[in-house]
């Protein structure tokens, strides 16, 4: 054969054809008991049910866990998980941190490389070239 | 480019029968103990129509799930008049598919509309080796799938690149709706396994058998030799998959029962989701579907080719299309006699050059920009295309333009 293929795996590119949010699940724990928890139980019953139906791609798991601070976790499509204790909290912060949760990369937090950013399309312009051209005589 | 494959006209086990509405051996059971929250759903169960609820439907479900010799396994006959616990049945009930949370997240999450039905979407998720009753699993609507995929995907590479040769092609077919890059879109999708199926599982997760560790891969999976050794492209065309494999894959029905690695269920759901789409909203959404989740994904054809005598390639490729023969000539260079010396070499026949390449030494710069004047000629893209799906039932014929059939690679 003169010619073979080589084998590959088309990549993804979330939102240029469909979007799908990261986060596909979120669980929320609570204690009936505890002080720590008055924020968190005042979310569940007055705002949580606007927050579920604003996002219906997000599975929305609520749990007692009595006697424990209440912690809500999410879990994104690359397998990640991330958690915020949101102890004492008031519900605006307990609704400020699943927003935050909702709108997380999945990926670990890292600091941003000092790289040029690089793109796999091709060039419109091209690469420019030392060989080509006009040649400059000094 | 191909086929619909024979074993879905075939398989034996396949729709036995052609009932008005489908049947549910459990139904009767299970109307007594599970209290049915919606009338239209439930006239619905597994299948993939839209079916009217009618009167006395209750009586009729009884009288035929009676006359019904071939249902299922074992277990299932012996309790259709008693109780049935969860736990007994090998795939979850359609019942319970509108009560899984996972279920409509996943709904949403793919931006499906709300008339597609949850049960239907749960079916999607049985692979047949959870639940070998074809009237439960996917194995019907993974095969509609897997023939809507290709279909879609070939049409889109022979009508945009007319002259790609027909390895690139399988592999490129290969890139978009093969086994693994389906088994990725799943996992993509948040598609997540039971760690055994059954009945009490949530509807919502990929129900399979999986694999006892340490075993290998089953042995009706395994490719196996081909039974000739000088395996053609025509056999490749006719008589496979659609990826070029030396032999056929095994039909979905003939893996029921037996333990398969997570890639296959995966892969399976996906085929079946697409298959579904088709039977419960139409050609067009599906396209839609097809375009924004598979064709969407990065795919760069260029770097896919693999020459081994690009320089003969071409000459051969010159020739056959008329053209003067081609010569290489050296564009520019610099430091020859340094340690990084770089040339870059150009293609020409005649006048025109054909392509460009740089190398370090004067070879490797000629065998490259061979190979990049090939690329350009494999590569072409016609300015208007009109897919043949684009017209499926379409009156009016004045915008289909034919598109260009290309006379194929070079035969060196």
């Amino acid at each position: 054969m003169p010619l073979s293929a080589i084998k590959t795996v088309a990549t993804a590119q979330n939102g240029v054809g469909a979007f799908i949010l990261p986060c596909k699940r979120i669980t929320l724990s609570y204690c009936d008991w505890a002080g720590s928890s008055r924020g968190m139980n005042a979310y569940l019953k007055n705002q949580l049910g606007a927050f579920a139906k604003r996002n219906p791609q997000i599975e929305i798991q609520v749990y007692k866990k009595a006697k424990h601070h209440p912690v809500m976790t999410a879990d994104y499509l690359n397998g990640h998980r991330k958690s915020i204790n949101v102890k004492n909290m008031t519900p605006e912060g307990v609704k400020e941190k699943i927003e935050l949760l909702r709108n997380a990369s999945p990926e670990e937090d890292k600091r941003v490389p000092n790289k040029p950013v690089t793109s796999i399309n091709e060039s419109v312009r091209g690469i420019w070239s030392p060989f080509h051209g006009a040649k400059i005589k000094i | 480019m191909k086929r619909i494959r024979i074993p879905s006209c075939a398989t034996p086990s396949l729709a036995p029968r052609a009932a008005r509405r489908p049947l549910c051996p459990y139904a009767t059971a299970l109307q007594r103990s599970i209290a049915p929250h919606n009338h239209r759903i439930q006239a619905r169960f597994q299948t993939t129509t839209a079916v009217e609820n009618f009167g006395g439907e209750q009586i009729e479900i009884e009288a035929l799930a009676e006359q019904t010799p071939n249902a299922p396994a074992a277990p299932r006959q012996s309790q259709i008049h008693g109780s049935i616990r969860p736990e007994e049945l090998p795939s979850p009930h359609p019942s319970e598919a509108v009560r899984s949370v996972k279920l409509s997240a996943l709904r949403a999450r793919l931006s499906l509309p709300p008339r597609f039905p949850l049960q239907t979407l749960a079916r999607t998720l049985v692979h047949p080796s959870a639940d070998p009753d074809p009237n439960f699993n996917n194995a019907s609507m993974s095969m509609l799938g897997a023939n809507l995929l290709g279909y879609y995907t070939t049409e889109y590479l022979l009508c945009n690149y007319p002259r790609l040769p027909i390895s690139v092609i399988f592999a490129a077919q290969n890139a978009y709706v093969g086994p693994r890059a389906l088994a990725i879109i799943a996992r993509e999708w948040g598609i997540e396994a039971a760690a055994e199926p059954g009945g009490e599982v949530d509807p919502g997760l990929l129900q399979f058998k999986r694999l006892k560790p340490g075993e290998g891969v089953p042995a009706i999976l395994a490719r196996q030799v081909p039974w000739k050794w000088n395996t053609t492209n025509t056999h490749r065309i006719v008589a496979t998959d659609e990826f070029g494999s030396d032999n056929a894959p095994p039909s979905p029905h003939s893996l029921a029962t037996t333990p398969v690695p997570m890639e296959e269920a995966a892969q399976s759901f996906v085929r079946a989701l697409v298959g579904s789409l088709h039977l419960h909203l139409g050609a067009p959404l599906v396209k839609r579907f097809f375009k924004a989740h598979f064709l969407s994904r990065h795919l760069d054809i260029s770097t896919m080719f693999n020459f081994r005598t690009p320089t003969r390639d071409l000459s051969r490729l010159c020739a056959r299309e008329g053209f003067e023969s081609p010569v290489a000539r050296l564009i520019s260079e610099t430091g020859r006699l340094s340690r990084h010396p770089v040339f870059v070499v150009g293609v020409y026949s005649g006048k025109d050059k054909l392509g460009e390449g740089a190398g370090s030494s004067l070879d490797e710069a000629r065998v490259r920009a061979a190979a990049a004047a090939l690329k350009a000629w494999y590569l072409y893209r016609p300015v208007d295309v009109t897919l043949p799906s684009s017209m499926e039932g379409e009156l009016d014929t004045s915008k289909w333009k034919p598109n260009m059939v290309d006379c194929g690679e070079v035969i060196v």
